[in-house]
């Protein structure tokens, strides 16, 4: 019996996956066109003598000069993507805050979500948006099997490990069609919403402190560096469902025909994102319950992300890890249902119920923030189609 | 410093067989106090009994025997002259199985493979082997082989339809009380269930079918090659029997059995052969269930991918005879008049340097080299000459002589064993004599070597290195051989079993000719004793299988590790079963390009694969179309092949390579 595995493709796959890192760091260096330590010295000196050369004597001055349009959407696009970004993260960032709890048997992380503002000392309310807790350890241990059984696909997934090891986005293009020049306000989209994410799943792991594989066995020996913040909620799938639950509301939202009569698109984007979260059990990083807290957290912060730049609904949801059953893998079917956009309300084991969720409504006066509102609405207009059939 | 003495069991002249005593005993030795516990699965051969007398002969131990429910109550009742029957046993009854005194009708005993308990099904009732009417044209698809993956899009007929009718998963947790005793079997409307209840938005999640039909388990410490992008089984089932889902094919029905991946646990090595028998008895149960309009069975090809390197090769070895058991005269299904084929590989070991031959006055040197880390067994068979006589007189005696220089002899006379022990007195590799009566009718030598490797550095250990044998022939006539075969011992991509291949290394062997090209035939004036001539599947030595060789397409020549025949002499009167493979068949695309392209894991993917192991199933799916309308024997069908759908093969006129030649089968 002889077995070869395929390995020009897999080389194939690897070398799309190449590419597709190369359209993106393109995209990098767009951004950094713009920022201060890119100036040339070389060209401040023609500058100066170019000055010197044309300039002339002193004008007086040279006519009215129009004030600028204060706090006003319309400079964006005259902004560095950079700039952008950090605008976004301005706006993003206040609209949430963590605190941690120790009431019940496991200390409990809470994402709030910043509800209405009141008054010019500009008190705000604040829901409860996410609670999770973490699994007990003799959960981790029992979760182990998991980890050393996935252990055996390593060699088939090695490409995939190493080309996700920072943010997969190349790995969405392959489904929705994204591309720097295409799209740049999607992708801009997409990091604005993965730049906070990073900030809340930093937090949630550092409030839940769970650890890592590698610390409950010698023999896992993950196939990557163990990142050193903690195992729960895991990072890759928080971003992982984030990105296809963001896409797909992009999709859904632009009306094309083939993304809204069907939900392939949706299922492949999900499945895409499944997989990513696993390859980092099949790493050895992470468990498979990581992965189901990191879906319930990507999800819901999807729709966090999508209602502060739409207004509409948002989704509060809570895991609760000692009621997972540590026998059982992750199965992101049991959290999200494609078709209808929405968690699903409740999963339980034997244990009980791990995980809940409900659809909440924006308040009305709920303004949803302009910066936020043009990148959507920048990013949607790119996805709808051209075509002479159109309508 | 190790020594050779006589083997510590002071019965040991009353051993069936050595080797799977051997491996006993090294289970014994690495794990004391597990040992009694373990399940293993077991080939016997009853001699004029049937299973129910076998078993009350051995009720003493009846809390060590699980007789499989694929045997049901006309089978265990029937009495042949001698009956090959799979088991599963634990430690207290083997030991009892394997005396060639034992008092239970057993005349031979093959041990197969630890079997974890969890996949066993005490329980059991036996399947459902009620009929099922198929049209005139219908030609049921048999594969037996590794993961399958049954969901494949190839095997459907629509989305949340499978055109698989029956799968053992024999690495599955059973369900209590469910069809099978060892792992789970599948039924088609319960695959389709799981299909339908796995599907989402009109796509299949294959993960999510394999978990629930048990085919991956991730807690288990073997995972499915399904849960691989590329898994044997897969590609070989769709050669054999995949058809485009949008054709909705339903006149080529599939069952299949997927056998288990190579347990890390069990480092005492493996065979097949016992689950083999299984599955095959399993599934022709189930290939006569599908009734055609005239009430006659609907024809079935079989098809097996697997080689090995065991059996006396002359085409009276257990497999050989499995399918004359189940479909010749005398056979267990014969009086249903189903019309069967088999399809086989002729084996891919051509250059592997496993096979030798001794002959003529002077002893024949063979050097063993045996691999350092390997944490399996290595395993020798040293097959005599065809010996009807009573007395058995030992005319071949042969000497193994370590890396460090001790040596131990014996003769060919049944019986005789000699040990080599370590400083402690524990048993580091015997060599032996037993008889192989039935129709085989020779002594057999076996050399067992333990592991050269535990990660633990346990012992027992045998010294890796250069091991040398010398086999002394001058008493027997010139025209006799004696054939030496290593088992297979190795690890296959993706398999984590720790096994590393010996070989034998002698120095007069030429692997290139002067263009550098690997020689895939002996040089004719050579003295080597190792042979790539004699190098065919010891499963592939019958008459009836269709037996394919391999070629690559491109230089139009047979692949080089396509292996020969011919097959050891038998009796004197005695025809040889065949003289090689029957036909070629594509097994590479070019020598640069190997493999073929099939079926991955997952619907819509695929996958390389190189052997001859891919070509069975290519002439396994053209046996289909015409098995209905031949009425000749198989051999016959491969000569009218070959003349029907040509591929010529330069030098394609050695018929112990490629049979009756290449033939062209489009998939």
């Amino acid at each position: 019996m002889s077995i070869f595995p395929e390995n020009a493709y897999n080389a194939y796959n690897a070398y799309n996956a190449y590419n597709a890192y190369n359209a993106y760091n393109a995209y990098n260096a767009y951004n950094a066109y713009g920022a201060p330590g890119n100036q040339s010295a070389l060209l401040s000196g023609a500058f100066l003598s170019t000055h010197d050369g044309i300039t002339g004597a002193q004008l007086d001055p040279v006519g009215q000069v129009c004030p600028g349009a204060a706090n006003d959407v319309r400079n964006l696009p005259r902004l560095a993507a950079g700039v952008r970004a950090a605008l976004y993260q301005a706006e993003l960032g206040p609209t949430v805050d963590i605190t941690f709890e120790t009431d019940g048997l496991q200390p409990q992380a809470v994402l709030w979500r910043r509800a209405t503002e009141s008054g010019r000392r500009r008190a705000f309310v604040f829901d409860r948006m996410v609670e999770m807790s973490a699994p007990t350890v003799d959960q981790f241990q029992t979760q182990m099997a998991l980890v050393s059984g996935y252990a055996q696909i390593r060699p088939d997934r090695s490409a995939e490990i190493l080309t996700q090891v920072s943010a997969p986005l190349p790995f969405y293009t392959t489904i929705g069609f994204i591309d720097p020049a295409r799209t740049p306000y999607t992708i801009e989209l997409i990091h604005a919403a993965l730049g906070f994410a990073t900030a809340v799943t930093q937090r949630m792991k550092y409030a839940l402190a769970a650890k890592r594989p590698v610390l409950f066995s010698p023999q896992i020996q993950p196939m990557i560096a163990t990142p050193t913040h903690g195992s729960l909620p895991s990072g890759h799938a928080t971003e992982a469902f984030l990105m296809a639950r963001l896409i797909w509301k992009l999709l859904k939202a632009s009306g094309v025909r083939q993304y809204t009569e069907n939900e392939y698109w949706g299922e492949m984007l999900m499945r895409l994102a499944a997989r990513i979260a696993t390859n980092r059990t099949v790493a050895g990083v992470h468990f498979p319950v990581d992965s189901v807290a990191g879906a319930i957290l990507g999800c819901t912060l999807a729709e966090h992300v999508a209602s502060q730049c739409c207004g509409g609904e948002w989704s509060s949801a809570s895991f609760e890890g000692t009621n997972f059953d540590a026998h059982h893998d992750f199965d992101w079917h049991q959290i999200y249902r494609v078709k209808e956009d929405r968690m699903e309300s409740q999963a339980r084991s034997g244990r009980g119920i791990w995980m809940q969720s409900a659809q909440q409504r924006c308040a009305p006066d709920f303004e949803t923030p302009a910066v936020l509102s043009w990148l959507w609405g920048k990013a949607l207009d790119e996805w709808q189609d051209i075509s002479l059939d159109a309508g | 410093m190790n020594r050779w003495t006589e083997t510590p069991d002071p019965n040991a002249a009353d051993i069936l067989d050595h080797t799977s005593d051997f491996r006993l005993s090294l289970a014994v030795t690495q794990q004391p106090d597990g040992a009694d516990q373990a399940w293993w699965s077991v080939l016997i051969e009853l001699a004029d009994a049937s299973i129910d007398m076998f078993e009350t002969a051995a009720r003493t131990f009846s809390a060590d025997l699980l007789i499989p429910v694929a045997y049901d109550p006309a089978d265990r009742a029937r009495v042949f002259a001698r009956q090959p029957v799979a088991i599963y046993a634990r430690l207290p009854l083997i030991e009892a199985l394997n005396k060639r005194s034992n008092g239970y009708h057993v005349v031979a005993l093959q041990l197969g493979a630890i079997t974890p308990a969890k996949y066993l099904d005490h329980a059991a009732v036996g399947p459902d082997l009620s009929a099922i009417a198929v049209s005139a044209d219908t030609v049921v698809m048999a594969v037996v082989d590794d993961g399958i993956a049954i969901a494949h899009d190839l095997l459907r007929k629509d989305p949340e339809h499978s055109r698989v009718e029956h799968a053992t998963v024999f690495e599955a947790l059973p369900v209590a009380g469910g069809p099978c005793s060892v792992g789970r079997a599948l039924g088609k409307a319960e695959i389709d269930e799981i299909l339908t209840r796995s599907t989402f938005n009109a796509l299949l999640d294959e993960d999510v079918f394999y978990r629930d039909t048990g085919v991956v388990d991730w807690r288990a410490r073997s995972v499915s090659p399904v849960a691989r992008q590329a898994s044997h089984g897969t590609l070989v089932a769709g050669l054999a029997a995949g058809h485009d889902m949008q054709a909705g094919c339903d006149i080529r029905p599939v069952i299949c059995a997927a056998l288990p991946a190579r347990l890390v646990e069990d480092t005492t090595g493996l065979d097949s052969l016992p689950l083999l028998y299984l599955a095959f008895h399993i599934l022709l149960k189930q290939a006569r269930r599908f009734q055609l309009p005239d009430g006659n069975c609907a024809p079935v090809i079989f098809n097996f991918s697997f080689g090995n390197t065991g059996g006396p090769h002359d085409g009276t070895g257990l497999f050989s005879t499995l399918f004359e058991h189940y479909f010749g005269p005398q056979g267990a299904l014969a009086r249903d008049q189903q019309k069967a084929w088999l399809t086989l590989p002729a084996g891919n070991i051509n250059l592997a340097r496993l096979h030798a031959v001794a002959r003529g006055r002077k002893p024949t040197q063979l050097s063993l080299s045996v691999q350092p880390d390997d944490r399996t067994p290595s395993l020798v068979q040293i097959w005599m000459p065809s010996d009807p006589s009573q007395t058995h007189p030992g005319l071949v005696s042969v000497q193994v002589t370590t890396p460090a220089g001790q040596s131990g002899s014996i003769t060919s006379k049944p019986g005789q064993s000699t040990s080599l022990v370590d400083d402690e007195g524990v048993e580091i590799a015997r060599l032996a004599c037993q008889y192989q009566g039935g129709a085989t009718q020779r002594a057999l030598m076996t050399l067992s070597l333990s592991p050269t490797a535990h990660l633990a550095g346990q012992p027992p250990l045998a010294p890796a290195g250069n091991w040398s044998l010398e086999i002394s022939t001058a008493n027997i006539a010139h025209d006799q051989q004696v054939h030496v075969w290593i088992r297979r011992d190795e690890t296959l991509p993706g398999t984590r079993s720790g096994g590393r291949q010996a070989w034998f290394s002698n120095s007069d062997y030429e692997r290139f000719d002067p263009f550098g090209l690997p020689l895939a035939v002996d040089p004719p004036l050579t003295d080597c004793p190792i042979r790539r001539s004699g190098s065919l599947s010891g499963f592939a030595c019958g008459a009836s299988p269709l037996v394919v060789a391999a070629f690559s397409e491109r230089e139009a020549r047979l692949s080089g590790y396509s292996a020969a025949g011919p097959l050891a002499a038998r009796a004197p009167g005695s025809a040889a079963a065949r003289s090689g493979p029957d036909l070629a068949a594509l097994g590479d695309d070019s020598h640069l390009m190997r493999g073929v392209r099939g079926a991955g894991s997952r619907s819509g993917s695929s996958a390389r694969m190189s052997g001859t192991s891919v070509a069975a199933p290519r002439v396994a799916r053209y046996a289909a179309e015409q098995i209905r309308d031949w009425h000749g024997e198989t051999a016959d069908w491969s000569r009218w092949a070959v003349e029907h759908a040509p591929f010529h093969l330069k030098g394609g006129d050695d018929v112990s390579r490629t049979g009756a030649g290449g033939v062209r089968i489009d998939v």
